[in-house]
């Protein structure tokens, strides 16, 4: 009686999948169904889009596409007081299950969910994933013949357990072994996602770890708690310290920050301390900025406090006496090579910059927050208030800047396309605390 | 077809007047044949001052006498538009290079000494200290297909260093086949020897590779290309990933060459294998990280270093289960 079984479930699941064709030949767009070319297929097959579109034709103007809704849009439009997040996707997704037995355009349902999943915030979920792949029918798409092994056994379907399986990787989500059971079950050990899950499971870890600088996942929302993680992020010495010098004001129940009190975190670390007390205060320090730093897909901009390069003639080198310290050298030259022809040097002179001393990140970029970065930094560093300060700030408008080539060149005298302010020099004598 | 014509009347005309200093070029013009018959009649003193009949020619004598550089003109002469002319500079050129790679395989590969090749352990391959370095890369981004990123390459302050700056955006194209989008890269370009042969990098003796770059906490991604005449070959690249730190500090970062992996028009291949190192034909760097927004890259110099201490061949292991045909 099985097979009867077999073929009802067979007749229903075409008629689904001729309900899917219908919806593209009504002029659905292609990108509501992305087809998936062989690619996919890991297979190393020829690419189809590199010969197509050599040649770009001239940018289209811009229009919204009209895009005709998907068959199963409305069952994830939600109503107005529910709040879009996992448990409404979850609850959308077992009710699909509901409305048809016979699982009729589950394909279409899929794409469609894993579209939705980031309007959900639920992309990097696995209970998501593997719920989402227990919407395929079991045991049904499992080869059963030599004839179905050889070809691509109900190949729609396992194209998007493979989107699925590819969604997972894009987001960083590591398959478990309820991934893997659900895909045995749902499409059998031989078969494409099979594989992909094999790949994954080889290649997700060998990279996991690879970053030597790693930065959270989840990032800190608190603006001052994000200046932190960046400026310590950046800055290698350890033992440096970092400082708030300014706090925003609480958050009320305007809830936004005060823009007259923007956040000042500084951080300096002893050696920039000792380097900034031994500068000679006839030579002026450089307030730089703003310069970008990508936090995962965060954007924090931050200054910096340096000094231009001394000229050779200028430079001391400080010596240590040998007869400092009778117990062990103060200076050891341990080099790398065996022996006298060894030379890992590269035959370059590496490009010099002067030395910098303190670094902050501030809500605004303009010269008073910064002089308050300065006044503050005075606290610890006495030598700066006789030393003159010179700001060097690109056009600032405190949106995410868009690429100028001002910010890299704050020493340049303003170029034709970038709006550069030079300011005066600045003497702090009035030693403010 | 014009310069064989050329070349016929070229020697024709040597025949004629064996007068003629050798310095002057073979090639000549067919100005020249009727300046070589008007100096029958007046005998030029020294065919290095121009003459007062063409002035044109006498420029472009002056030109071969001083044996500039192909397509630099001194700031003072009015630049000659001459087809003529910048088909023999390029042929003079590659002759010229031609000589120089015959002359150099004496020496040594690549023209040093092979004592100095053989105990070479750091060697600068490309570095940033004119706009001459950064004629030696091709930027490219996702605009070829049709999405929005830009990317710009130039030198950076004081001309130390080279920047790479941009935006990225991941807006796929509408062309209904692309769903995704989103990649800037800068490819050095293939190095050419005479007549535009293509010439590979032989890096065997190094296993690390080395770059001094400032960035902006984006990770990148490596990429090396081998020098192949095979067709199925060509999208086939080594790779890895570099991450940069972000901030004022010039950051180092050295990958062992163990640690490219191989992959086949974007996608890792199941069966990996060593990156070999004899021939090396560029090397690219590329930003794909899917976050939308500006970008910056300085690089100081790339270079390549023996790292005595890193004895790993190959860091990806085959496995069974995936490519069963390789364990049989």
């Amino acid at each position: 009686m099985s097979w009867v079984r077999a073929i009802l479930l067979a007749r229903s699941l075409s008629r689904g999948w001729g309900g899917i064709f219908g919806a593209t030949l009504t002029g659905a767009p292609i990108s509501e169904v992305p087809p998936q070319t062989p690619q996919s297929f890991h297979c190393g097959a020829a690419t189809h889009n590199s010969e197509l579109s050599l040649v770009p034709g001239p940018p289209e103007p811009q229009r919204k596409p009209i895009k005709a809704l998907s068959p199963y849009e409305d069952l994830f439009r939600q109503a107005p007081g529910v709040e879009r997040d996992k448990a409404s996707f979850v609850r959308t997704v077992q009710n699909f299950g509901q409305h048809n037995v016979h699982k009729r355009g589950h394909v279409d349902f899929i794409y469609l969910a894993l579209r939705k999943m980031r309007e959900f915030g639920v992309e990097r979920d696995l209970a998501v994933y593997n719920l989402l792949l227990d919407v395929f029918p079991k045991e049904v798409f499992r080869p059963r013949n030599i004839f179905q092994h050889i070809f691509v056994h109900y190949p729609r379907q396992q194209e998007c357990g493979i989107a699925v399986l590819e969604q997972m990787e894009n987001n960083g989500v590591m398959p478990d072994k309820e991934t893997e059971f659900l895909l045995i079950q749902i499409f059998g050990r031989k078969s494409y996602p099979m594989l992909k899950f094999l790949r994954m499971k080889l290649w997700l870890p060998r990279f996991k770890n690879i970053n030597p600088f790693p930065v959270p996942r989840d990032l800190p929302q608190d603006p001052v708690d994000l200046a932190k993680l960046g400026l310590r992020h950046m800055e290698p010495d350890l033992s440096a310290k970092v400082t708030v010098y300014q706090m925003p004001l609480s958050k009320d129940w305007t809830g936004a920050l005060d823009p007259t009190q923007p956040h000042i975190v500084g951080i300096q670390s002893p050696n920039q301390q000792a380097a900034l007390a031994r500068h000679n205060p006839a030579r002026p320090v450089f307030v730089e900025g703003p310069f970008s730093l990508w936090l995962r897909n965060k954007c924090v901009y931050y200054h910096i406090l340096r000094a231009d390069l001394l000229p050779p003639e200028e430079r001391e080198v400080e010596e240590i006496p040998e007869e400092w310290n009778l117990y062990y050298p103060m200076q050891l030259d341990l080099e790398y090579a065996r022996s006298g022809w060894d030379d890992y040097e590269f035959d370059i002179d590496e490009v010099e910059e002067g030395p910098v001393f303190a670094m902050c990140m501030a809500g605004a970029h303009d010269q008073a927050t910064l002089a308050k970065w300065i006044q503050g930094l005075q606290e610890t560093n006495p030598a700066l208030a006789q030393i003159p300060v010179v700001f060097r700030l690109a056009r600032s408008t405190g949106e995410l800047l868009t690429s100028s080539p001002g910010l890299e060149e704050p020493a340049r005298p303003p170029p034709p396309e970038g709006q550069e302010e030079e300011d005066t020099l600045q003497r702090q004598q009035q030693g403010q605390s | 077809m014009a310069l064989i014509h050329k070349l016929l009347n070229g020697t024709y005309i040597l025949r004629k007047c064996p007068k003629r200093s050798t310095s002057l070029h073979p090639f000549l013009g067919i100005h020249f044949a009727d300046y070589c018959s008007s100096s029958l009649q007046k005998p030029v003193a020294a065919p290095g001052k121009a003459s007062s009949q063409r002035k044109t020619e006498g420029g472009l004598q002056g030109h071969h006498q001083k044996e500039v550089a192909l397509d630099i003109t001194s700031p003072e002469e009015k630049p000659e538009v001459s087809f003529d002319k910048a088909i023999r500079d390029e042929m003079m050129d590659h002759f010229r290079r031609l000589k120089d790679e015959i002359v150099n395989h004496w020496i040594g590969p690549e023209g040093r000494p092979l004592h100095e090749v053989l105990l070479e352990q750091a060697k600068v391959v490309w570095q940033f200290r004119g706009k001459e370095d950064l004629d030696k890369w091709i930027v490219t981004s996702d605009k070829t297909i049709g999405g929005r990123s830009e990317v710009f390459l130039k030198m950076g302050k004081n001309n130390q260093s080279a920047l790479l700056y941009g935006t990225l955006s991941s807006e796929a194209p509408q062309d209904g086949e692309s769903s995704r989008s989103g990649y800037c890269a800068m490819i050095s370009r293939v190095p050419r020897g005479a007549f535009e042969r293509r010439l590979s990098y032989d890096w065997s003796h190094f296993n690390t590779l080395y770059l001094r770059v400032r960035g902006d906490g984006r990770p990148w991604m490596v990429n090396i290309r081998e020098d192949t005449d095979i067709i199925q070959r060509k999208n086939q690249m080594y790779s890895y990933f570099m991450f940069t730190r972000g901030g004022p500090y010039w950051q180092e970062i050295k990958i062992p060459f163990s640690k490219f992996f191989f992959s086949n028009q974007g996608r890792i291949r199941d069966v990996q294998s060593q990156l070999l190192l004899d021939k090396i034909s560029s090397i690219g760097f590329t930003l794909a990280d899917k976050v939308d927004g500006p970008f910056f890259l300085e690089i100081d110099f790339i270079g390549v270093f023996t790292d005595p201490a890193h004895t790993e061949e190959f860091a990806y292991e085959n496995s069974p289960e995936i490519s069963p045909g390789l364990f049989k």
